[in-house]
């Protein structure tokens, strides 16, 4: 099965080309267009309670779908938002995602919801993120531009613009500055990664085009 | 105890692996740490136990990780197990490095407890102040503004209530009120003030001020007045709520909190503004005590400057502490008058700073007016 991701950055969406007995599972509400001979299949985004959990934690839906193909077809998968999408691959390892990014992956990948903390929600990263883990390939999207870092030691992220992360990473909360830089540089709280691995960050955050938007508003 | 098939979950990062990393089932076996991977062409991976520099971290703060000296291969696990194991293994030598590290660990996430406490006592303390600013400013503005605005105000409001049947101004009732507030004008704190009396035909024992010097007296309260100075005392206190402005303020208030609030803290979400709601309803209640304290000090005063003995409006006071009438919830300055009991006291602790004066009894008839209503 081949997907590529057109359209980069700003409106990116995945291409999927079904083999003969290819599947792909996909957030609820991701697909865009797809070919008549594709099988769409929804079941529950994990367990009972664990849907239930990620759709009210994790932003993501209860419900999940699986497309497969008998034959030779084509599916067009996007997210709510303008912004670019990423693929990683996971060799065993995990990656955690922020609420809301998590696209598609293989079938073979493992989701579930896992604790972020309360550092993470100071940091405004959410109380949750979505996990996930195991071996295949995994689309996430993002608010803007993606870039990634390989991070070893310690790295400085403006709150509300992490992606995505590898669970070797730490989270910590931080001012930006001195207590006046803070509160005046308009950077006030900001997420300090440390450790080993990699991050996904985002070019624009939702917090700030709310705050440009209400500014705007009367 | 086989502790040589006791496996882990976990990674290892090596540059040789694609993309860097991979997940991993980790054992310890003859003194070194063994990870096998499960990327393609599956290699493994190990370190021995006497050359592992170990840290702890990761998203969950759980995560062990061995490093070798020169940095490039690190093999690392969240199981629980993996720490005591190690430890096990290297005959008590890593045990120590583990313990130093977690006690790191503890003490940083005490230092983030006490950020986070001392970060919200200061926004509190920060709107504790900004909320007092913001009231001083409140009142300095509506010091300022002309006394139209108030005037407005209260025939709007007056226009907008369904008070009841009104006395016609020829009435006795109408024109003992009225001449009682002739009285007490030229002592009023704002002498362009006009006052204005409207009796409406309602049992309760009750009277209100608008915003403007419009003032509603119910005939239940001249009922139960047993001299015309108590009815005097309400009218001095009813009075002064207008000149002290009270109306203004509290209307500048309830805008103020929810202003103050969003400069602080900028977009609410539901759950907040609720809060905010409800401390707003608390802090005004509490507020519209010390108006009511404030009209009772200044009608003494009033009172006084006009020969009339302020004792009488504390004894109505008392009056009414035994006939408590029926609060329109509209009216808020009616519904949180403090204790009689506190009232009359203030009243009398008052009274005692002012010049001895003769007190004049009123010239008037109570006894006809009660007849005609």
């Amino acid at each position: 099965m081949q997907v590529d991701i057109r359209n980069r950055p700003s409106f990116a969406n995945l291409l999927v080309h079904f083999s003969p007995g290819d599947s792909i599972i996909a957030e609820a509400g991701a697909m865009a267009t797809m070919s008549s001979n594709i099988d769409m299949k929804t079941r529950l985004n994990g367990g009972f309670f664990g849907a239930i959990a990620r759709r009210l934690f994790g932003s993501e839906s209860i419900f999940i779908n699986e497309f497969s193909a008998n034959s030779p077809g084509e599916l067009v998968l996007t997210q709510p938002f303008p912004g670019d999408i990423v693929c990683t691959e996971l060799q065993g390892n995990t990656m955690l995602l922020q609420p809301g990014a998590f696209i598609a992956c293989d079938p073979t990948v493992r989701l579930s919801l896992g604790w972020a903390g309360f550092r993470s929600w100071i940091a405004r990263e959410g109380l949750f993120r979505i996990k996930v883990s195991g071996k295949g390939r995994v689309w996430f999207g993002a608010y803007g531009a993606i870039f990634e870092k390989e991070i070893s030691g310690e790295h400085i992220v403006d709150s509300g613009h992490l992606v995505a992360y590898e669970p070797t990473i730490s989270i910590n909360v931080g001012l930006a500055g001195g207590i006046f830089t803070s509160f005046f540089s308009g950077e006030g709280v900001v997420t300090r990664v440390r450790g080993q691995g990699k991050i996904y960050m985002q070019s624009r955050s939702f917090d700030g085009l709310a705050a440009w938007t209400n500014s705007h508003l009367l | 105890m086989n502790q040589h098939n006791q496996s882990f979950s976990g990674g290892v990062f090596h540059p040789s692996i694609p993309g860097g990393r991979a997940g991993a089932e980790i054992t310890i076996n003859r003194g070194e740490i063994i990870a096998y991977t499960q990327c393609d062409g599956q290699p493994v991976f190990s370190i021995p136990i006497n050359q592992c520099q170990l840290d702890l971290g990761g998203a969950s703060g759980r995560m062990l990780f061995c490093r070798t000296p020169d940095g490039q291969l690190t093999i690392f696990s969240e199981d629980k197990h993996f720490a005591q194991a190690l430890d096990l293994h290297s005959g008590g030598l890593l045990g120590n490095q583990i313990n130093t590290l977690k006690r790191a660990v503890r003490s940083e996430s005490k230092k983030l407890g006490f950020w986070i406490l001392a970060s919200s006592l200061a926004c509190a303390l920060i709107l504790f102040i900004g909320y007092f600013a913001m009231l001083w400013a409140a009142k300095a503005t509506i010091a300022s503004l002309p006394i139209s605005i108030d005037e407005k105000i209260g025939k709007l409001a007056l226009d907008s209530m369904d008070v009841g049947k009104r006395l016609d101004s020829a009435h006795p009732a109408s024109k003992l009120v009225q001449s009682i507030v002739d009285k007490l004008q030229p002592h009023a704190a704002i002498p362009n003030m006009k006052f204005k009396v409207i009796v409406v035909e309602d049992p309760q024992v009750n009277a209100f001020a608008l915003p403007g010097g419009q003032i509603v007296v119910f005939t239940g309260l001249i009922r139960e007045a047993t001299s015309a100075e108590q009815i005097a005392g309400v009218l001095a206190h009813e009075m002064s709520h207008a000149t002290l402005r009270h109306g203004l303020q509290s209307v500048s208030q309830s805008l103020g909190i929810v202003a103050a609030i969003q400069l602080f803290v900028g977009d609410i979400g539901g759950l907040v503004a609720l809060g905010a709601q409800i401390a707003q309803q608390s802090i005004l209640t509490s507020y519209s005590r010390t108006s009511e304290t404030e009209a009772d000090l200044e009608g003494a005063r009033m009172l006084h400057a006009a020969k009339i003995d302020p004792q009488a409006m504390a004894e109505f006071f008392g009056l009414l502490k035994e006939k408590e009438g029926d609060i329109p919830d509209a009216i808020a300055w009616i519904s949180t008058h403090p204790q009689h009991s506190t009232r009359i006291e203030n009243i009398k602790n008052h009274q005692k700073s002012f010049p001895a004066t003769q007190y004049e009894p009123l010239d008037l008839n109570l006894k006809e007016a009660q007849e005609a209503l």
